[in-house]
């Protein structure tokens, strides 16, 4: 750490004497364009008037403001002109793929799908009984609250499923590249907290116009929203592995791809597993906020209860997003503390 | 602690001088209930001009679906609601009306449409006019539900507004609930953005819709025409509507249908606002507002397509370029208004 931030302000330093006028230089050129693409109407008769009259400094001038919208359409409107195949493309095989997963969940008979949750849960959680009860009981639940429930948290969880897929697909190397490249991982972080902190509603409505109402807009909302977390924890798990560890590997002469298979990830795999299950909470998360741009699933059940006012409805269906939550959560957090388990050096273990 | 209390005390003291101050009416407070639709935000943002610049009052504005601020309307808890889809809510209405927890103020736009659309290119290749044209698969797989296959997509209401179910019996009635799904897009914003991607992308558009909006003015949709408006028929279909709203689709039971009728929007105001004598020139104000449909249309373009957004910019608008609005209030408002142009 202590190396990097100086070899930061080293980097800040050599440039320092480009970087204060570059600034001034770009932020003279936002004014000007600001003040040239104002309405007449807004604009003072003559630039000296700003000098003679102050009443400008009391209010936000209206000539002061940076034309950001106008370009912003224009670039999605080209977007969807010249590329509207190309997201068509992907539209198709998402929605394909959902479609697929739903109807076959969707048809078959629910014991099954119970028994098939158990089973999973009892072979990813190591054969703990406690979890694998919970877990099936949660799943009767869901379809015992309300029968509607039943169809509509196997539509949601589809649609989870699938945009994290997205995640690990994307996320994980993207973590791994992170945590090798110093360079990247500075360059990263800033779009990892924009995407994180801004307002879900900035891409869902674009994401309507570029792939229609539905399910695909929202898995790519619980993309942007949920993958942050697992690229940040995969990043750090990878880092956090012993340094003596990783010296160890190289004194054995492993090459860069023996050490991250063979060392580097299976000893992040906790962290990375973390990851994954922060990444499947913020995907439920994004369900009801999904719903309201016409996604099918439990989500619209909640909707359909605020708008309608009947709190017990939206409370009962708010509990069905919580079962499913806690499904989730824990057959993920089972899986990591197997893992967890596995990992830990045998020798340690018996003392 | 005692620095403390004299810290609270000069605050509180602080408090109350800036609440005087900054309104010359401090016992005027309106609360204005608004909607998710940009007709109810444009009306709602003059009268809240007017109110605040020309009466000096404090207004509050709560946003939000058709049902929650109607019932807050009913509950007392809003003050008036400037645009009301009064035929949506026939029933509603007048058990409120009867149960005296609201008023009516008049007519807010003297006309208004609403119904079935679908994009002009498509209507005419296919010539579809009616909603009878609609029913064959041939037709239904133009506008294909990707989601449910081998049915067609109408994109309907938001579920929280009366028209969902009002579409959802309709469907039923017409015959076309074979061939589309009435579509729920969860909300306004959702809807208006699936049918200009439509347009955008040079897709078909099937989709219920209504006027004056700002979009209309952008797209060209055609009206589907449906069996003529007929009060009797209207009349059963709601109560049919307002028992599947209570008791879900299932109380469904076969009855009449017919278009919506190019209604008025009216305006409406909580009784216990309504009986305060000091709120008189508010309630006198509100009476005598009213829009030209034609007006409220080039308003929302202004919206659209120059305001970048901005509604209180489109009120301001609305305020300089059109004097009908002098009318409706004394001269001396009309006169604080115009200084706060």
């Amino acid at each position: 750490m202590g190396s990097q931030s100086l070899s930061h302000s080293g980097l800040m330093k050599k440039n320092k004497k480009y970087w204060v006028p570059l600034c001034l230089t770009v932020f003279a050129v936002l004014v000007v364009v600001s003040y040239r693409s104002a309405k007449p109407r807004y604009k003072p008769e003559n630039l000296s008037d700003l000098l003679s009259d102050f009443s400008w400094l009391g209010n936000w001038p209206k000539w002061l403001d940076f034309p950001l919208m106008q370009p912003l359409n224009a670039v999605f409107e080209w977007l969807i002109k010249e590329y509207g195949m190309f997201f068509d493309g992907i539209n198709n095989f998402l929605l394909g793929a959902y479609s697929l997963m739903k109807d076959f969940l969707v048809g078959l008979p629910w014991p099954l799908v119970v028994a098939l949750v158990i089973i999973l849960t009892y072979f990813a959680s190591g054969k703990k009984m406690g979890t694998t009860i919970m877990v099936g009981f949660c799943t009767f639940f869901i379809g015992f609250l309300s029968p509607r429930y039943w169809d509509k948290c196997i539509m949601t969880t589809c649609i989870v499923l699938i945009g994290m897929l997205l995640c690990l697909v994307v996320g994980i190397p993207i973590g791994i590249t992170m945590a090798r490249k110093p360079k990247f991982r500075k360059s990263l972080l800033p779009v990892l907290d924009l995407m994180q902190t801004i307002p879900s509603f900035c891409y869902l409505i674009p994401g309507i116009l570029l792939f229609g109402l539905g399910a695909v807009p929202a898995i790519i909302a619980i993309f942007v929203y949920s993958v942050p977390p697992l690229i940040r924890l995969t990043d750090l798990g990878i880092r956090l592995v012993d340094k003596e560890v990783v010296e160890a590997a190289d004194a054995f002469g492993a090459s860069k791809k023996q050490k991250l298979w063979g060392v580097q990830i299976p000893l992040a795999l906790p962290n990375i597993m973390q990851g994954i299950n922060q990444c499947v909470m913020m995907a439920l998360a994004m369900v009801v906020i999904a719903s309201m741009i016409g996604t099918r699933g439990i989500g619209d059940e909640v909707l359909l209860g605020l708008q309608q006012l009947n709190v017990g409805m939206a409370t009962e269906a708010g509990i069905a997003i919580v079962l499913l939550a806690i499904i989730f959560d824990r057959i993920t957090q089972a899986y990591g503390d197997r893992i967890q388990e596995k990992t830990k050096p045998k020798k340690l273990k018996k003392k | 602690m005692y620095t403390i209390k004299k810290v609270l005390l000069s605050l509180s003291l602080l408090g109350t001088v800036l609440v005087f101050s900054t309104s010359a009416y401090a016992a005027c407070k309106v609360h204005l209930g608004d909607f998710d639709w940009d007709s109810a935000n444009v009306h709602t943002a003059i009268s809240q001009f007017i109110l605040e610049k020309g009466y000096g009052c404090k207004v509050e504005v709560s946003k939000g679906s058709t049902t929650p601020i109607m019932a807050a309307l009913f509950d007392q808890q809003v003050d008036i609601v400037t645009e009301v889809w009064r035929d949506n809510l026939v029933q509603l209405m007048e058990d409120n009306l009867a149960k005296g927890n609201i008023i009516e103020l008049g007519i807010n736009t003297p006309e208004s449409g609403q119904g079935f659309y679908v994009d002009k290119p498509t209507s005419d290749k296919y010539g579809l006019k009616h909603v009878n044209d609609m029913k064959s698969a041939k037709i239904a797989a133009l506008f294909s539900d990707p989601e449910a296959p081998g049915k067609g997509r109408m994109t309907s209401c938001i579920s929280g507004w009366t028209c969902y179910t009002i579409n959802l019996v309709k469907h039923k009635v017409y015959g076309l609930d074979k061939y589309y799904t009435n579509f729920d897009p969860g909300s306004g914003g959702a809807l208006d953005a699936a049918i200009a991607g439509g347009f955008k992308k040079g897709k078909p558009v099937f989709s219920y819709y209504w006027e004056p909006t700002g979009l209309m003015g952008k797209v060209d949709l055609v009206k589907l025409k449906e069996p003529t408006y007929e009060q009797g028929c209207w009349d059963r279909m709601t109560t049919v509507v307002e028992d599947i709203k209570k008791n879900g689709p299932d109380v469904y039971k076969p009855t009449c249908a017919c278009a919506y009728v190019d209604m008025a929007l009216t305006k409406a105001a909580s009784t216990k606002f309504a009986n305060n004598p000091a709120n008189k020139p508010i309630l006198d104000f509100i009476k005598a507002y009213t829009i030209p449909t034609a007006l409220v249309n080039s308003s929302l373009a202004f919206y659209m397509d120059e305001s970048g957004g901005d509604m209180e910019e489109t009120a301001k608008n609305f305020l300089s370029n059109s004097n009908i609005w002098e009318s409706w209030v004394p001269s001396s408002v009309a006169r604080k208004v115009k200084a706060a142009l």
